[in-house]
This record gives structure tokens, C-alpha cells and sequence, in this order.
């Protein structure tokens, strides 16, 4: 995949110290597009489609939020608490600026979570982008399917 | 020997070391700002400083702390201060945490602002009695699984605090974290043990200041603190206090309600509604059995959203929102009523649908808003 100008540009970002203290690329020392790419195939693999991905993961936020702070069980299956903290975020790609809200998914069945915030859903929506490997929002393609589908 | 290979490099290093050396001394005339003053407060405080840096800096490197959650990195919004000087249009970086009243108002976020001409600018005069100290950690002590309260000793320094004001922690760098970080939170410590200060921290995961309290602070280390900010205190008047919290929003209440004790306002009627899902998010329930013992106008109301079987739970049950509502119809009367709240924008926001639907103004309302 070609190294975009976009992409050369939001990777300056990504690095710690410029929008997050710990930056977007965890450990990962693959190229932007290459994490990007890879990802892309494990979805297909795991038959993930982005924008259901990102409506779901939105639509627990969203009934989380209710809990005022607190957990808080949805459609019987799942706990989400949020938590907000002072302040926005920038996307890397520039293109939104989001609330610093986290989400904690846990599906009561497995016990698996996602750990995720508003940024993560824009970035898993609009550049198909997780973070990359060791970074703490980093959002796998198989826990994905786990919690949310599992 | 013949050294001619060297040429080639030789010139090449010394063309490169010639044209840094014009770009340093470049660098030193066209971003020397020489000193300049800042004028705080129509003269209260004049500061001679160098320039160059931004001026949250340039303030803090002189004693004077604004707030800060991000440490100058634009991205909390917290460290707003009012320059009536020109300082050239509102920056991208700094729209997004203005009101187009601040922006009128010249409102400016101070860690965008870089120094460079004499400025004229306003700030709460609070700010003034903010110190940064060097603290020792006294004691760590688990109040549920994700919430720790942290008591620092001031090593002989002393804040003065209004019950319901916050510190900010200063995170060293830790891990992958390079930089330090300051985060704020409500002191839950009474005003008057002023040599001390008592925090309640709870974990956010991923949270860089909440990881390293919960899985790096020792006792016994020091940290830095500074403070204390914010405006967030009760009124001084005999009005029911109607007060609304969840999890670490515990804190200012604990602080505000033992300083109301220790100074004998137990004439006032209080009404504490507090939230957790399950018993095991809840805490400090013995002390606030106890302050309604000692104080009967102080009415607790503590509520479960979840209550699990092995809780055994006879209390209210529901989210604090809607307790709050059956209270407020049912239970409180018609006499004037104030809100006091503390949690995060969403919880803010329940709260003050509730209250003004039964009656009391938003102007009644008062709320550390910790997000």
C-alpha cells in the first residue's frame, strides 16, 4: 500500500508526546499502511465488517454513558462503564476532534473486555486503523469478535 | 598516504557545520524575545521574564500555577486566562475549548500562547495562594477494587483550601511515558488537617495517572503536588443541600460534610445521594452511618444500580438519578433547595434534568464537573 501524504502526516502524529503521552503505535515498528493492511485481511478473516463494528461498539458507549460512571449491564449480555475525562482529542488523520470518553466493554459470557474510546471507534470507522501492537487502545480483530459477537 | 577520499566529506561536513552555525544564530535573533513583562490583574503582580516560551510555562516557572490536566499539551482546556493585551487571534488549537463568549472576552488558552511581547492579563486572584510541594505518600489504602485513598504529608508546608477544591498530581514519567503528567482530583481531607491532603484516586484503565497510583505509587515516595484550584464549594446560607455523587465524586462531599461538622453547621439540612452499582463499589458507608448519628438534619442515601443476591441489599436500588427523583417528589418537601454535584458531563447533566424538572434553577445548581 502507497505511503500517503495523509498518512505520512497523521504517522508524525501518532508518535508519542503529540496528541497522547503514549502516542498510537505501541511497540510496533511495522509501516502505517502495513498495520493497516494487515488488519484489513484478519477482519476478512474473522468476517468483521468496519462500519457494523464501529455502530456497535458506539452503541455500547452510548447505553454505557447512561450508567452515570458506574457499570451498568446492556442488552443482558454485556457490562460497559465509561469513564470521561477532561478534554478533547485530536484524530492523527485530522479530520475530528473527540471527547476523552473510555469505554470497558465486558461480554458477561467469556468474561472477555475491550478497552476502547471515542477516537478508537472514528479510527476503526473512517481509517481502518487499531493502533498498533502494544499500544493500549490497540483493539484486536479476534477480541473484537469475542466480545462483541462471542 | 593519500587522503584525498576525504575531501569529498571534509567539505560536505563543513558546508553542513557552516550553515548550522547561520541557523543558530538565526535562531537566536529572530526568536529572542528579550525579557517582557506580564501585568496580572491590573498591575497586582508584575513579572519581568524572558520570552520564548509559552506562557503557562513562563507562569508556572514563576510561581504562579494555572490549571493544567494535560501539562500544556492542548488537549484539556483547563489553563484559560483572560489577555486584554493583543496577543493576535484565537489559534486553531484553542477554538475547540472556547465559547464564543470566552472568545469575546479574549479568553485565551495560556499553553498555545507563546510570549513573546509585555502582556496584560486576568486571573482568578485564587490562583496566587496555588503552591506546587514537594509531598511524601503517608498511606495507599484500598476503599474498593478501583478506587484508592492516597494521603499525602505536606512535609511542612500548608494549603489553604475552601472544603470542595482539587489538587493536581504530578506523574513522573514511567514506562513508555516520557514526560510528566498532572492530573486533578478533589481533595477529601478536611480544610483544617491543612498539613496534609487526602485524595481518592480511581482507575481508569489506560489512565497514565491512575495506572501509575494503582500499580506503581509506594508509600513513602514523594510526588509532587500543586494546588489548590477550583471554585467548587458550598453556599454559605441555610438552604437544603441536595448532593449527588458516585464512585471518587465521594471525595469533595467528604471534605465538604466533615468541615460542615467540625464548624457546627449541623443546623443546615443535607441530603447526600450516592451511587454504585454493586456493594463492592461502595464505601465509606460506616463514616457517613456515623455523621448521620451525629448530625441529624444529615440524611444519606446511598443506592445500588445492580445489587447482586450475595450483597443483601435493603436499600434503595436504581440508578442515582432516578432515587434522587422519587427523593425529590416524595420525600423533600417543598422548602428551597440547592444542587451540589460531582462526576463526570453525562452524570452532570442527569443531575440537572432531574433538579430543575422538580424545581430548583439551574442557577441553584453548583457541580465540579471532573471531566
Amino acid at each position: 500500500m502507497k505511503q500517503t501524504p495523509a498518512n505520512k502526516k497523521a504517522l508524525t502524529n501518532m508518535v508519542p508526546g503529540i496528541i497522547t503521552a503514549e502516542g498510537f503505535l505501541g511497540d510496533d515498528h511495522r509501516a502505517l499502511t502495513e498495520i493497516i493492511a494487515e488488519d484489513q485481511s484478519h477482519f476478512k478473516r474473522e468476517n468483521l465488517d468496519w462500519e457494523e463494528v464501529a455502530e456497535k461498539l458506539q452503541y455500547f458507549m452510548d447505553q454505557g454513558r447512561k450508567g452515570l460512571g458506574e457499570p451498568i449491564t446492556v442488552d443482558e449480555n454485556w457490562i460497559v462503564r465509561t469513564d470521561e475525562a477532561r478534554g478533547h482529542l485530536a484524530c492523527p488523520w485530522e479530520d475530528g476532534v473527540f471527547r476523552k470518553i473510555n469505554a470497558i466493554l465486558k461480554n458477561k459470557k467469556n468474561s472477555l473486555t475491550l478497552f476502547y474510546t471515542e477516537l478508537t471507534v472514528h479510527l476503526l470507522k473512517e481509517h481502518q486503523f487499531l493502533e498498533g501492537k502494544g499500544s493500549t487502545f490497540r483493539l484486536e480483530p479476534h477480541l473484537i469478535k469475542e466480545v462483541l459477537y462471542g | 598516504m593519500d587522503l584525498s577520499f576525504l575531501e569529498a566529506p571534509l567539505i560536505i561536513a563543513g558546508i553542513t557545520g557552516v550553515f548550522a552555525g547561520v541557523i543558530a544564530i538565526l535562531d537566536s535573533i529572530v526568536n529572542n524575545y528579550g525579557t517582557v513583562t506580564l501585568s496580572i490583574n491590573g498591575g497586582k503582580k508584575e513579572l519581568s521574564v524572558e520570552g520564548g516560551t509559552n506562557l503557562l510555562n513562563t507562569l508556572s516557572s514563576e510561581g504562579i500555577y494555572l490549571p493544567s490536566a494535560c501539562g500544556g499539551r492542548g488537549s484539556c482546556g483547563a489553563c484559560k486566562c483572560q489577555i486584554t493585551s493583543d496577543v493576535g487571534p484565537h489559534l486553531p488549537t484553542e477554538t475547540p475549548y472556547l465559547t464564543k463568549e470566552e472568545m469575546k472576552d479574549n479568553i485565551r488558552l495560556s499553553c498555545q500562547i507563546k510570549v513573546k511581547t509585555d502582556l496584560n492579563l486576568q486571573i482568578p486572584d485564587s490562583l496566587f495562594n496555588v503552591k506546587q510541594i514537594k509531598s511524601k505518600v503517608v498511606t495507599i489504602k484500598d476503599v474498593t477494587h478501583d478506587i484508592k485513598e492516597v494521603v499525602f504529608d505536606l512535609q511542612g508546608e500548608t494549603i489553604d483550601f475552601v472544603a470542595g477544591m482539587y489538587m493536581q498530581i504530578v506523574v513522573p514519567g514511567y514506562g513508555k511515558i516520557k514526560g510528566s503528567t498532572q492530573r486533578a482530583y478533589s481533595i477529601s481531607s478536611n480544610p483544617s488537617d491543612n498539613g496534609m491532603c487526602e485524595l481518592l484516586i480511581r482507575l481508569v484503565p489506560g489512565g497514565i495517572a491512575t495506572t501509575y497510583v494503582h500499580e506503581h505509587l509506594q508509600q513513602g515516595q514523594e510526588m509532587e503536588l500543586i494546588g489548590p484550584f477550583g471554585d467548587f464549594e458550598r453556599t454559605m446560607d441555610d438552604t437544603i443541600m441536595v448532593c449527588v455523587a458516585g464512585g471518587s465524586g465521594m471525595a469533595p462531599f467528604k471534605s465538604i460534610l466533615f468541615d460542615m461538622l467540625e464548624k457546627g453547621e449541623t443546623g443546615r439540612e443535607v441530603w447526600y445521594f450516592f451511587g454504585a452499582r454493586t456493594l463492592k463499589d461502595f464505601f465509606y458507608m460506616d463514616q457517613m452511618k456515623e455523621l448521620e448519628k451525629q448530625w441529624s438534619n444529615f440524611h444519606f442515601i446511598g443506592a445500588l444500580s445492580e445489587p447482586q443476591p450475595e450483597d443483601d441489599w435493603d436499600g434503595e436500588t436504581g440508578l442515582i438519578t432516578d432515587v434522587l427523583d422519587k427523593y425529590l417528589k416524595e420525600k423533600m418537601g417543598d422548602k428551597k433547595k440547592q444542587g451540589f454535584l460531582c462526576g463526570s458531563p453525562g452524570m452532570i447533566n442527569a443531575c440537572n434534568n432531574v433538579m430543575t424538572d422538580n424545581g430548583i434553577t439551574l442557577d441553584q445548581i453548583f457541580y465540579d464537573k471532573f471531566a
